[in-house]
């Protein structure tokens, strides 16, 4: 310790050398500015506060992505939402539509076309999908991004929504179906 | 030999299962030989993967991008440590 940059024990120097790394780390999560702008400062505060514990066997900077990365959670946690299981069910009983009583496709697939790399340089789509999760319960929608965009394992997904592993899935299953049938629709529209 | 040969439903539901976990190994064989013989599931665990592929690399993007803290968030936060030290 002490002879990198921004090693010292001075929140200050973290922020002058890691504040826009944090930022961006932030913003990639986070949909606005000024939320990623609150996470940095309570990353550092909440570093600081804890500098006892940075053990020098990390590097500085991988400390702090990982004291941001639980903020991150927590702030997702904070919108937690207040759905019944009972309303969610109802809500997803419409997946149910997608088959026929064999199970089999009713509302066909739609072809989305081979290489994401023509399609996801466009910002556009990231909206589409922005919007299809904000439709959906927040139960769902909070299932998904942590799981796909923040990458939590489905172990940690399991703790955060306080449910068993089985109903942790059928959740990301449910998740995963309305979105894609939300993107068909709104996005795709492959419909005939 | 039932335990092999599941409906496109619960294909669906195996095809999301397996892209959080391991799948048992007779799961991992019915689902290929359901995919085999049905294009709307191949479709179905396409749509899945491209849309797992879509937001990492959006998500890459972003954390590379040169998105800095504004000048004014900087002094905020940098008011809010000094007071910290006090």
């Amino acid at each position: 310790m002490g002879t990198e940059p921004g090693q010292e024990i001075d929140p200050i120097s973290w922020l002058d050398h890691y504040g826009d790394t944090l930022y961006r780390f932030a913003r990639a999560r986070v949909k606005d500015s000024f939320t990623a702008e609150d996470l940095v400062q309570e990353t550092l505060l909440a570093a600081y506060r804890s500098r006892k514990k940075f053990s020098g066997r990390s590097t500085l900077k991988t400390w702090l992505i990982g004291i941001l990365r639980h903020k991150v959670v927590d702030y997702y946690r904070k919108l937690k939402p207040e759905q019944s299981e009972e309303d969610l069910d109802a809500y997803a009983s419409g997946l149910d539509n997608l088959f026929d009583v064999k199970e089999k496709w009713l509302v066909k697939p739609g072809d989305w076309g081979g290489d994401p790399k023509n399609v996801y340089e466009r910002k556009e789509l990231m909206d589409a999908i922005h919007a299809c999760l904000d439709d959906m319960p927040k139960r769902f929608s909070l299932a998904y991004t942590l799981r796909e965009l923040q990458g939590v394992t489905t172990q940690e997904l399991c703790e955060f929504l306080q449910t068993g592993k089985n109903n942790c899935w059928v959740i990301l299953y449910r998740a995963r179906m309305l979105l894609r049938r939300c993107l068909e629709v709104n996005w795709f529209n492959t419909e005939k | 030999m039932r335990h092999w040969i599941f409906s496109c439903k619960q294909i669906t539901e195996l095809i999301s299962e397996s892209m959080d976990r391991k799948l048992p190994i007779y799961r991992r064989i019915g689902i290929r030989i359901h995919l085999m013989m049905c294009y709307l599931c191949r479709r179905y665990k396409k749509q899945l993967l491209f849309l797992r592929t879509v937001l990492q690399a959006i998500e890459e993007a972003d954390e590379k991008n040169g998105e800095v803290l504004s000048q004014e968030a900087r002094r905020r936060i940098k008011n809010k440590l000094d007071q910290e030290k006090k």
